[in-house]
């Protein structure tokens, strides 16, 4: 490689589409999250910072920053001072499996869709450690329910996942973009897998209505109770991270991620666009979600998942393979 | 105006804490919340966990009972911590006042940076004594 391509290479990974894209374009996912929220509850939402109250999660995470960070006595100090770090490093590291301005991640290789799988499971077991390590008592709680409900919608996700993975005849992300050059999975029988998906992405960041771990009226805050300032930063940081891979990848999977008609020339910043607008489909989706449903008991979360979303998804893989 | 104090004036996340009020203010400041007031338009979210809050508010006069506990919830805030006294009783214990079980006003327990009267409060009063308390901290270094 001469030194121009390590010039290149850096700058894709750290400036765009890596690291500072990402860390914007989640404080603007979660920015859009809580107005369409609060819009869809007739209530105004963040207002008076920034524009529309655009900056309004950048204000929380500086706030959050310069917040004094409590370590209690009683913690695991290694697990409690590690988890948030490994937390956002696992998230960070997902968002460049995604193919942004290009058909390709920043990082691609053959069975990067394992990964990705993979990783959320990474990212919900670091959790699980963050609520373990506080010994408190409504963490440890939450942390159990966060475990039981994985156990419930892991399996419907990869499921989903399969159908497409198995429609494209690939394990690369990029494989799957391009072979939705023609058609939009999301069009076939991949409007059930998209379905499951949609939920177990819910579940799997704890969203309103399997927003069991962190349930507020019930155990307080759930795993995070006892995180403050820079540690809270960083798994809210985390979350949002989360919140975009989880939509960017349903956008990779069923709406043909970042392809789209283009012009000569601004392929890169087209397809980036695309992305964007594609993921915050999604997002709308999920939020949607968010609004419509109250909280459910962590039985029913489990019944609702093998019960309705496993049969879907397995309906949805036979679908496919009758197809093909 | 710098950064920090612009983000601390643009972030208040409350938490809210019921030290014996009659439970009229603690419904108006759940109305604040709903979609006629709604305060989020500061930024302000009501958070479950006192290590999550930036803003105590306390409603109601200090009993006996719930002074130990209101100075534990107090001392779990991580730094820089503000409480607003919401509520007549809050302030000065109301028409308690000299009853053998309750202290008179929150502030002679915790340091209290903002007083909102009324009993109960109007919600355009504790938007009025928030927005006050913002503008404080953003003016603050
Ligand atoms: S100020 Fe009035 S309304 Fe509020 S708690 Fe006291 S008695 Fe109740």
């Amino acid at each position: 490689m001469s030194f121009e391509q390590y010039v290149v290479e850096t700058l894709k990974t750290v400036v765009f589409p890596g690291f500072v894209f990402i860390f914007f374009l989640s404080l603007f996912y979660e920015w859009f999250d809580r107005k369409f929220y609060a819009r869809l509850q007739n209530r105004v939402g963040p207002l008076y910072t920034g524009f529309y109250g655009l900056l309004q999660p950048l204000a929380d995470f500086i706030k959050l920053l310069s917040k004094e960070d409590i370590v209690p006595k009683k913690v695991d100090q290694l697990l409690f001072t590690m988890t948030p770090l490994f937390t956002l490093a696992l998230s960070i590291f997902a968002t460049l499996l995604l193919p942004i301005s290009s058909n390709q991640g920043v990082v691609s290789f053959n069975g990067d869709v394992i990964v990705s799988i993979l990783i959320l499971t990474f990212i919900c077991i670091t959790v699980f450690y963050a609520g373990l390590s506080t010994y408190n008592r409504y963490a440890v709680i939450g942390a159990e329910r966060l475990f039981l409900q994985m156990i419930g919608y892991e399996i419907p996700l990869t499921l989903s996942v399969v159908g497409v993975a198995l429609n494209a005849q690939s394990l690369l992300l990029s494989d799957i973009v391009l072979s939705q050059e023609r058609w939009w999975y999301i069009l076939g029988p991949q409007a059930l897998g998209f379905i499951v998906f949609v939920f177990a992405a819910q579940a799997e960041l704890e969203r309103i209505p399997f927003d069991l771990p962190e349930a507020e009226q019930e155990i307080i805050a759930g795993w995070n109770i006892d995180y403050s300032g820079r540690r809270l930063a960083m798994f809210r940081l985390a979350r949002n991270i989360e919140l975009v891979f989880l939509c960017g990848l349903a956008a990779t999977f069923f709406l043909g991620g970042p392809l789209g008609p283009t012009i000569e020339g601004y392929t890169p910043i087209l397809y980036t666009l695309y992305f964007v607008i594609k993921s915050l489909f999604v997002l709308a989706v999920l939020t949607v979600v968010r609004a419509l449903f109250a909280r459910l008991r962590i039985d029913q979360v489990e019944s609702f998942c093998w019960k309705y979303l496993l049969p879907l998804a397995l309906f949805q893989f036979v679908l496919v393979r009758l197809i093909l | 105006m710098g950064l920090v104090s612009w983000a601390r004036s643009k972030s208040p996340w409350i938490a809210h804490f019921c030290t014996g009020s009659c439970n009229a203010c603690d419904i108006e400041i759940l109305a604040c919340l709903t979609p006629r007031y709604d305060i989020e338009r500061f930024g302000a979210v009501l958070k479950g966990s006192i290590r999550h809050a930036d803003i105590l508010l306390v409603t109601g006069p200090v009993t006996r009972q719930v002074r130990d506990r209101l100075l534990r919830i107090y001392e779990q805030m991580p730094e820089p911590k503000y409480v607003v006294a919401v509520g007549t009783c809050a302030t000065s214990s109301g028409v308690y006042r000299g009853a053998y079980n309750v202290y008179p006003g929150v502030d002679s327990v915790i340091p209290v940076t903002a007083y909102i009267s009324g009993c109960p409060v109007k919600p355009e009063n504790i938007i009025n004594g928030l927005s006050f308390l913002l503008k404080k901290i953003g003016e603050s270094k």
